[in-house]
């Protein structure tokens, strides 16, 4: 049974906008980027999925329960972390992470103990008793993910949990990601717009963009082999490209750097690797790298949405 | 590999423990923002000095009805400081004061601060959140507006020679003593929360709030003198003198220090004048709350 699936979900704002497409999609558990541009439709999702705001058509399914009609259901078990400032200034964080427990529906005592755990498991210590109005992006992303994981959610949505943050915060928080789907068994979405960080920590991917989905797969599955060999040369290869396609194969040059198809050899990749060693010594050429050719998480975007940036 | 010592200050990280307890859901989530609401109120878990306006409010509140009983016990039946009717008039202006001090306490940081959608993401529907507010600073303001009266009444029977005439003497009084503390709680409290809802910080809101009632209770005073059509209208500028005219609608006991008494408008009007208030109100509130996008 997925977490959450979601039929031909589409939202239309009154001005005209569309942000989610007729969106269908199953996620389930682990941690799982949710991928795409700004304004691809990620917090929208998230915030129709938490019974927020209604989808103009479609079904979506959190934890069994519809989001339309049973929000309030799905919200007790899940957390929600926004992506902006979200942080009154004057109270210390134990008084608000416990504060949003028992709004989560805790009984005091559980609040004030899960707010003492979860404020560690974080890393806030000292600091916790100190007014949240000083302290650091840092601390404040921490305790933003505190009361999103303070009453034990079975799932959590992180909108762009890195914003903000520096290069040593950024790492901390994508450990921390981790750490939450893999040792604590909650299953986490994280929306980012940063494939740099969603490869770092999810193990599966559902890529949105203009409210469609792209692709969604495991992570490996979108930076797998493509079954192309990349010939990088010193000088312009060109003229290894033709001799490549007059021996059968098919190959492009672009630059300094040869594709080759290693389907088109007839007898195996070592029949293109051995063509590929020939040609180049046969041509007297300087050769740099020869590679199997990958995916990148790049790609989808540059197909998807470059369309819409050159229209 | 070497032994190192552990640094000092390492805290050992016992695993994530999960919840298996019970979930008190919507309703334990909007009492527990009613709570944290009446904490709010009263300056509780706060500095010294934000409870000096609440409890000193509070205390001049119950002062009259303790001046009252004082001398009931020392005087005996000869002179009645203050009744039951014009309680409420009397002590009204540390209504506003209460509510200017306590209310954008309860609603501007969290809209202020974008907590709002902290809230949202909770097992509570927006209305719960408002409904919730309103109920902290109404319970907050039933301690001026109904605790006094009631002071006085048990007060009054207990200083009686004959406690069982007093209270077959008294008791007649409770449904207006009940209601007319009810209703100046709930309106008032609407009332100041719906103008705090839309003040950007905690001193514009108790700026705002003051304005209105000081403005309404100059400007009722001071029209209402030379009579005619607008003095006749005049009350209804103060919204204290338009709970106390619904209050002589409900229940009678003119007051004669209040506009209500000089004015002449018919007292249903008074009536209806509270229910405008209110709907205004909780529709501002309504509107309010709608649009935070969440």
């Amino acid at each position: 049974m997925p977490l959450i699936s979601t039929r031909a979900l589409t939202k239309r704002y009154p001005r005209g906008v569309t942000a989610l497409d007729g969106l269908t999609v199953e996620i389930g558990e682990g941690v799982i980027g949710l991928v795409g541009a700004n304004g691809a439709g990620k917090s929208t999702l998230i915030k129709i999925l938490l019974g927020l705001i209604p989808a103009t058509s479609g079904e979506a399914h959190v934890l069994d329960f519809d989001a339309a009609t049973q929000g309030e259901r799905i919200r007790e078990r899940v957390g929600y972390m926004p992506e902006h400032d979200c942080l009154p200034p004057d109270v210390s964080a134990t008084e608000f992470v416990t504060h949003m427990a028992r709004v989560s529906g805790m009984p005091g005592g559980a609040a004030r103990e899960r707010t003492a755990d979860v404020l560690r498991h974080v890393g806030l210590y000292e600091e916790r008793y100190r007014q949240i109005g000083g302290y650091s992006t840092g601390m404040k992303q921490r305790v933003k993910l505190a009361q999103a994981l303070v009453h034990d959610p079975r799932l959590l949505f992180l909108d762009e949990p890195t914003n903000g943050l520096d290069p040593a915060g950024r790492d901390e928080m994508l450990e921390l990601i981790q750490r939450i789907g893999r040792d604590f068994g909650i299953a986490v979405v994280v929306a980012s717009h940063l494939l740099g960080e969603i490869e770092r920590v999810a193990g599966w991917l559902v890529a949105i963009d203009a409210g469609k989905l792209l692709r969604t797969a495991t992570l490996g599955s979108f930076t797998e082999r493509t079954g192309q060999l990349l010939v990088e040369t010193e000088e312009p290869a060109g003229p290894l490209a033709d001799r490549l396609v007059a021996r059968g194969l098919q190959a492009i040059a672009d630059g300094r750097t040869v594709v080759v198809d290693l389907e088109s050899g007839a007898h195996g990749d070592f029949a293109v690797f051995d063509a590929v060693r020939d040609e180049v010594i046969g041509l007297e050429m300087a050769l740099i790298r020869v590679e199997h050719r990958r995916h990148q998480l790049e790609d989808l975007f540059r197909t998807g949405g470059g369309d819409e940036r050159a229209a | 590999m070497s032994a190192l010592p552990e640094p000092a200050g390492t805290i050992y990280d016992i695993g994530y423990r999960h919840y298996e307890g019970p979930r008190l859901g919507r309703r334990g989530a909007t009492g527990a923002i009613v709570g944290a609401g009446l904490r709010a109120v009263f300056g509780m878990g706060r500095s010294a000095r934000s409870k000096i306006i609440p409890w000193g409010a509070v205390i001049l509140a119950l002062l009259p009805a303790g001046v009252a009983l004082a001398i009931k016990v020392l005087a005996g039946d000869l002179i009645e400081l203050y009744s039951y009717d014009s309680y409420l008039w009397n002590i009204g202006g540390l209504l506003p004061i209460f509510v200017a001090a306590q209310a954008p306490e309860l609603v501007v940081n969290d809209m202020r601060h974008h907590v709002l959608p902290l809230y949202f993401s909770r097992p509570i529907r927006r209305v719960d959140y408002v409904v919730a507010k309103l109920a902290a600073l109404t319970i907050g303001l039933l301690a001026l507006t109904l605790l006094p009266l009631l002071v006085l009444f048990v007060g009054r029977i207990l200083a009686a020679e004959d406690v069982l005439a007093a209270i077959g003497d008294e008791a007649g009084a409770l449904p207006m003593i009940v209601v007319s503390g009810l209703l100046h709680a709930v309106t008032i409290g609407s009332l100041g929360l719906a103008i705090c809802s839309l003040a950007a910080r905690r001193a514009y809101a108790a700026g705002a709030v003051l304005a209105v009632f000081l403005v309404g209770s100059v400007a009722s005073q001071i029209f209402v003198e030379p009579g005619g059509t607008f003095g006749a209208l005049a009350p209804f500028l103060n919204p204290l003198s338009v709970l106390d005219g619904a209050r002589q609608w409900l229940f009678g006991g003119p007051v004669a220090e209040s506009p209500v008494s000089s004015s002449g408008a018919p007292l249903y009007l008074y009536g209806l004048a509270t229910i405008a208030l209110l709907a205004v109100s909780w529709g501002i509130l309504a509107v309010r709350y709608r649009r935070i996008t969440a």
